[in-house]
């Protein structure tokens, strides 16, 4: 191996993952919990999934999920069409809460608790309603 | 309390396995010297998760699931190439050390610290933002409940010991079957993780195709189960896998370990590829 070559490849690369890293920090934000953000809380256990609201006005909405079964959870935002994820929270283990902030559009959305990760998810409808 | 520790146990133990095998490599190579760079890149990786989980769970933004997604699949194929090249650095070293034994291993197998420290910094960075904000999870609710945080910290530490269990063994068997048999695990990781990444991306919307599905065991392997876990945790095995996922996993996995059984398994290198190498000295045995 040409070690000046390598040498200088490994030195581009101490910037390439910085990059990508610092990506992290900038990457697009959304709100977390405001005056302006509606707040819903998301229940789960083994086999149910119950939502504070079914409706909120348009905007950034956080949605904080609460796993009170034994079982780990996920919780997704599927947009209208029931398949293209809007958002999704992973990890939801039992005992905790954690918060997904999404910023909603007008529409009509479906919520999915997903308790067990097996696909057996539980779902309902959700409408974003316009604002004034 | 099993439930949280299998979240932890599966986040950390992929990163664990490949720093264990990285700081082997490094230490079987006499390259003692290097180990700094892992663990600078272990710790800026650790510093950086920690410090963006803590300033997302209690910042007034959030990370929108999109940019999660997105950063996640960037940092999988990232972690992808850089395990190929870590990888082709140990077919090149198991070819070498059949011709000329462990003389001269050090210019066979010369790397950077950039390099090392690159490796380490993606390879713990690509899960350590979703277990740091997992773990503020646990904190959060730990005003009520510890079993959570108990869990996944528990879960983390057993991900570390294995990583350990994985160097102590690598130090001790034969150096070429080490170069060999760590190079066919991780070429089977790599893959896994490209297929994560693809997954990731497909979640986001910048691929298509993810409810096109080519399997869906979860009936079988469920996501719950021990087994689900390990396998994910190192191979990054999916219960319901999509077409394009099965696909990249393929297309990486065949010609790859097809290059590199034919380099680590295959004849020693012809003697006019390299220069008659300079007698070095005999600083590259194992401690």
């Amino acid at each position: 191996m040409n070690s000046l070559h390598g040498r200088a490849a490994s030195r581009a690369l101490i910037p390439a993952a910085l990059s990508v890293l610092a990506a992290i920090a900038l990457s697009a934000c959304t709100a977390n919990s405001t005056d302006d953000t509606t707040t819903i809380a998301v229940s789960i256990t083994d086999d149910a999934c119950t939502l504070s609201e079914t409706t909120a006005p348009a905007g950034d909405t956080v949605f904080a999920v609460t796993n009170s079964g034994t079982k780990v959870a996920e919780f997704y935002v599927y947009a209208s069409d029931g398949t293209k994820i809007v958002a999704e929270i992973e990890n939801v283990g039992p005992g905790l809460t954690r918060d997904l902030a999404v910023p909603l559009d007008a529409g009509t959305y479906v919520t999915s608790c997903d308790p067990g990760m097996d696909g057996g998810d539980i779902r309902a409808d959700f409408v974003a309603t316009a604002t004034p | 309390m099993l439930a949280n520790y299998l979240i932890g146990l599966r986040e950390g133990l992929e990163a664990s396995l490949v720093i264990g095998i990285l700081v082997a490599y490094i230490v079987r190579t006499g390259r003692r010297d290097l180990l700094s760079a892992v663990w600078t890149g272990v710790g800026v990786a650790v510093g950086i998760s920690l410090a963006v989980g803590t300033a997302l769970t209690l910042g007034p933004r959030g990370l929108s699931f999109t940019a999660q997604e997105t950063i996640g699949g960037v940092l999988s194929i990232a972690a992808v190439g850089l395990i190929t090249w870590m990888i082709f650095w140990m077919g090149k070293t198991a070819r070498y050390l059949k011709r000329h034994l462990e003389d001269g291993l050090e210019k066979a197998i010369a790397m950077g610290r950039g390099a090392i420290i690159a490796m380490a910094l993606v390879a713990v960075g690509r899960e350590g933002l979703e277990t740091a904000l997992f773990l503020w999870a646990g904190i959060q609710a730990a005003g009520s409940t510890t079993a959570p945080l108990t869990g996944a910290v528990l879960g983390l530490a057993t991900a570390v010991a294995l990583g350990y269990l994985i160097y102590r063994g690598a130090v001790r068997i034969n150096l070429r079957i080490f170069f060999q048999w760590t190079g066919v695990f991780l070429i089977i990781v790599a893959a896994g993780v490209l297929a994560y990444g693809i997954h990731d991306l497909q979640e986001a919307g910048v691929l298509p195709g993810l409810n096109t599905l080519a399997f869906d065991v979860s009936d079988t392997i469920t996501p719950c189960s021990v087994a689900a876990t390990l396998l994910k945790g190192i191979f990054n095995f999916s219960p319901a896998s999509s077409v394009l996922e099965v696909f990249a996993w393929v297309s990486y996995l065949v010609p790859t370990m097809w290059l590199f059984t034919r380099m680590a398994f295959g004849g020693a290198p012809k003697p006019a590829a390299r220069p008659a190498p300079q007698q070095a000295p005999l600083t590259t045995t194992a401690p």
